[in-house]
């Protein structure tokens, strides 16, 4: 069994984060893992510009931000042990497949920063034919930015969030064609102006309230996708369907080791201070919730860094937590624990699940105690403050949405 | 930028035997029951040869199945079907026990939701007894509560079906060929029969590519299979293709119960069977709807909804677990309900057809009651030495990454590793097809399908065709 003082699953922008600011605080026992050949996380394979310019005041691309992440690790002599698997953590023991064997690992801190994934076609019960042309944006990009090559030539796009426009810039530089962008909500769940920007600047048409009724061709090969609105079908030319957005915490591991586990968020529960319910266990970053940008992940990482050096540095204290719930119409939410050892100005953050005019409330024991009117689309970022209502051990604490 | 079409990353396999020779046997359709088929004559010493359209073997009704191993104590009494899925079950044993395949006796339970599939339970369970399946007991809701605590409590009551058990559906029909090989079998890929000619002493079998010669013709061909008939005559039977969808749930329900758990059958409502996978995930399904196409494996929005709808009524567990992949497989149903296994010894043409919803378990069985009817009398080779290697992908046993020396990890989610592929890739009866290659390593089948790992197993496919 190898020790070590603190394990960081996860070589992107969280987990390095959380490394290099350890490092600097002067932790010196530090490992990160990866199952990748090469650290960096999701941005090595998003080579479009878009990062950097509140970490290191420049913009950069993906793959450069990627790079410039694991030099700071590497320069701070940070081991980055790649080619390993975390594969259980059950007994929190870290049990990792490589190619020399299953190694283990024993820590007194494990950060879990796993990244999310996209939903895939399968999971969002499309109808139609299968191929392997119908993929995610992610895989797409890999393909453009990690092997240099293009799996199609006229795909359509399926979602309209930010990574929809990454997947069509991606595209664009390739020269890969995109048919058309289709979006089941009547407006884009990104900035309005992508839409003009799209059809005016690039030709792509974007189609708003449209549901794809049925993925169509024979012999796996995409030959058209059926879209309806309002019940009028239309029918696409194509050679392969973009899934993009939806994104969700790459958390099967901890669904499987974690007794508590969050259902709502997709993950496992963490308090302000990104503990997990196993006190040992912190989780930071996408795994969290989904996409939000790098630079909020990285962000995440370097505050997370001062609470595992307190939680190291007061081995006695007890985590007080209190769980905070949400109903369905919460798209997701962190903090998920109220740590009350802590003084927090936030409760939560959150996002909802389709365009919204109405009131969040939050409850203590079923007790009203705090509500603000939103005006909010799917993509808003929403804080709720924690006031100074009373919360004790053993209260719960619940957020609703009316609309 | 270069395009590439991972179907297209495939070759097509050569075959190596020249346009002279002139088989005992000629098997048409490499599913299950033609694999099974192709194992069963060759190792009894005829010279055989597996002749199928596709570029690789399971591109039929074979691929997609619900991969139970079944007893038979529901199937039709007195039937060819009940023997043939007996022995068919008997013969997995042994040939497991020799290779080292993947089984796992979960057993099922026949659970009935209402007083009135209760009442049925009793007859269910006599017709299994007077099929010979001796080990079956009715248990009380209280008794199927503590065997799965997650289910419904709404049961009423339980057949507990000791024998059901699961394989893998893939793997299983591989090994076959793999011993047909071994034995001197012969396989021509990419081969669509389209017709033939007897001439009292031969069959001219011409496909898509050359003509085949054999004295013998068993025709094994799923979903065409009254098409290919007719090629000798006479029209027997109808094929009237059987859809049946399906849900897969993430490895993290894996646990949620511990065996199959089947539907009370009644005329009206077609229950959902809701089982674990040897791969280690949850199935629900099949559906049984009825079509003209003998391609179209579309799956339907609102029927994968019901499906996961009726999942979450029995089983309410399986909510906040997600749905990895869904698919359709399509049963060479014919007309009667019957297997139609027939003779016609003028014309040395044997009908393997119309093998349902059974043929997985029964292939074996099916192989010896045809080597029987065919009764002819070859020179048995020499029995094999060497083990045939079977890559095990299946949760039950060691897999690959839990080893070592095997590169690296390529798909992340069902952890298949460089060298998985790499092997899945070589030989005369490597992957031939995506399809192919995903059944023998489960790339990009769990729950990323492929967001991590497609652009590499497209780079591997090309870098082995190079
Ligand atoms: C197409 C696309 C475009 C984007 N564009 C932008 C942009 O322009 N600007 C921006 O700011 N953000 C962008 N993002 C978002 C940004 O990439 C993410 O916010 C950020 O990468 C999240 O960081 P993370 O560390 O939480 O996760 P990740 O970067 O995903 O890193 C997680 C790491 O964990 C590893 N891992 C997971 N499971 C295991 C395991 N079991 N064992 C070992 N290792 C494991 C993974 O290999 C991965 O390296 C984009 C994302 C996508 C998909
Ligand atoms: C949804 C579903 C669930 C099932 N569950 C189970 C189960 O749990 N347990 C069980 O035991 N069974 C199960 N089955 C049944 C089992 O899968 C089938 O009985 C079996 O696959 C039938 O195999 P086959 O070889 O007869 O047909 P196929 O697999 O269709 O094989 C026929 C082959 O012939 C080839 N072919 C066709 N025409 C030509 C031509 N002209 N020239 C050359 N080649 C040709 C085709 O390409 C194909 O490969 C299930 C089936 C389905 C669909």
């Amino acid at each position: 069994m190898n020790k070590v003082q603190i394990a960081i699953i996860g070589a992107g922008p969280a987990g390095l984060s959380t490394a290099i600011e350890l490092s600097n605080m002067g932790y010196d026992d530090i490992v990160v893992f990866d199952r990748e050949d090469e650290a960096g996380g999701t941005p090595r394979h998003c080579g479009h510009l878009g990062f950097g310019i509140f970490e290191f005041y420049r913009l950069l691309s993906g793959p450069d931000y990627a790079k410039k992440l694991t030099k700071i690790a590497a320069d701070r002599n940070i081991t980055i042990n790649l080619k390993h698997t975390l594969v259980d953590i059950s007994k929190d023991i870290l049990t990792f497949s490589t190619t020399d064997g299953l190694v283990k690992y024993s820590a007194k801190r494990t950060v879990l920063a796993l990244g999310a994934r996209e939903t895939p076609r399968s999971a969002r019960l499309v109808s139609g034919i299968r191929s392997p042309n119908i993929m995610t944006t992610g895989a797409l990009q890999r393909f453009i930015y990690l092997h240099n090559t293009i799996p199609f030539k006229n795909p359509v796009i399926v979602g309209s969030e930010v990574v929809s426009f990454s997947a069509l810039m991606s595209s664009r530089k390739a020269g890969i064609n995109i048919a058309a962008i289709i979006e089941e909500d009547k407006e884009l769940n990104s900035f309005s102006i992508l839409k003009s920007f799209s059809e005016t600047i690039l030709q792509t048409p974007v189609k708003l309230g449209y549901e794809i009724s049925s993925i169509n061709g024979d012999d796996k090969e995409v030959k058209s996708v059926t879209i309806s609105k309002d019940g009028i079908d239309e029918t696409i030319e194509c050679d392969g369907v973009i899934f993009s957005g939806d994104f969700t915490p790459e958390s099967a591991l901890l669904q499987e080791n974690f007794k508590d586990f969050n259902f709502a968020n997709n993950s496992v529960f963490i308090s302000q201070a990104f503990q997990t319910t196993n006190k040992n266990f912190f989780a930071v970053g996408n795994v969290l919730r989904g996409a939000l940008t790098a630079f909020k992940c990285f962000f995440e990482g370097k505050r997370l860094a001062k609470f595992i050096d307190d939680s190291l540095k007061q081995e006695k204290l007890k985590p007080q937590h209190v769980k905070i719930e949400a109903d369905e119409n919460i798209q997701w939410y962190y903090p998920s624990l109220l740590d009350l050892n802590y003084p927090s100005k936030i409760l939560t953050n959150l996002r909802v699940n389709k365009k919204t005019t109405g009131r969040i409330i939050v409850s203590v024991n079923d007790i009203d105690v705090y509500e603000k009117q939103i005006d909010a689309k799917t993509y808003t970022n929403i804080k709720i403050p924690r006031e100074a209502y009373p919360v004790s051990k053993n209260d719960t604490i619940k957020i609703r949405l009316e609309s | 930028m270069k395009q590439i079409d991972l179907n297209s990353l495939f070759s097509k396999k050569t075959v190596d035997f020249n346009d002279n020779e002139v088989f005992d046997i000629a098997v048409i359709g490499a599913g299950v029951v033609g694999c099974g088929i192709f194992k069963e004559f060759c190792e009894n010493g005829a010279k055989t040869v597996l002749v199928e359209k596709a570029n690789d073997i399971l591109e039929g009704a074979s691929k997609g199945n619900s991969a139970i191993l079944h007893t038979g104590f529901d199937a039709p009494p007195n039937s060819l079907e009940l023997d043939c899925i007996k022995k068919g079950y008997e013969e997995y044993l042994k040939i497991k026990k020799k290779l080292d395949l993947p089984f796992l006796n979960t057993k099922a339970l026949v659970v009935a939701w209402s007083d009135e599939q209760e009442e049925k339970l009793e007859a269910i369970l006599n017709k299994g007894l007077n099929n010979g399946v001796k080990e079956l007991e009715i248990i009380s809701n209280k008794e199927l509560a503590l065997k799965e605590p997650n289910l419904s409590k709404n049961a009423k009551a339980a057949i507990v079906v000791h024998g059901e058990s699961l394989i893998d559906p893939w793997s299983t029909p591989l090994a076959y060929v793999k011993l047909g090989l071994q034995a001197g079998g012969k396989l021509a890929f990419s081969h669509e029969v389209k017709d033939g000619h007897f001439n009292g002493e031969y069959w001219e079998i011409k496909t898509s590519q050359k003509t085949i010669k054999a004295k013998t013709v068993i025709n094994a061909a799923g979903l065409y299979g009254d098409i290919v008939d007719s090629i000798k005559g006479s029209k027997d039977f109808k094929i009237i293709p059987r859809k049946g969808q399906f849900i897969i749930f993430d490895k993290t329900a894996y646990n949620l119960i511990n065996s199959i758990i089947l539907p009370v059958p009644t005329k009206i409502t077609k229950g959902v069977v809701i089982t674990k996978t040897a791969f280690g995930n949850i199935l629900v399904g099949p559906t049984a709807e009825d079509q003209e196409s003998r391609t179209d494996s579309v799956t339907k929005k609102e029927m994968l909804k019901t499906l996961q709808d009726k999942a979450y009524d029995l089983l309410p567990a399986l909510k906040g677990h997600n749905i990895t992949a869904t698919f359709a497989g399509l049963r060479p149903a014919s007309d009667e309900s019957h297997y139609r296994v027939m003779i016609n010894d003028e014309k040395n043409w044997i009908t393997v057809g119309g093998i349902r919803s059974t043929g997985l378990t029964s292939s074996l069985g099916l192989a010896k009651h045809v080597y029987e009817l065919n009764d002819k009398k070859y020179t048995k080779p020499k029995k094999a030495k060497e083990p045939i290697e079977i890559q095990n992908i299946t949760e039950f046993q060691t897999r690959d990454y839990e080893t070592s020396d095997y590169g690296k990890i390529i798909c992340h989610c069902e952890c298949v590793t460089q060298r998985e592929i790499q092997n899945a890739l070589k030989s005369e009866i490597g992957a031939g097809t995506v399809g192919g290659l995903k059944r023998r390593t489960r790339v990009t089948m769990g729950r990323c399908q492929g967001f991590n790992c497609q652009a590499s197993v497209a780079q591997i496919c090309e870098e082995s065709k190079s």
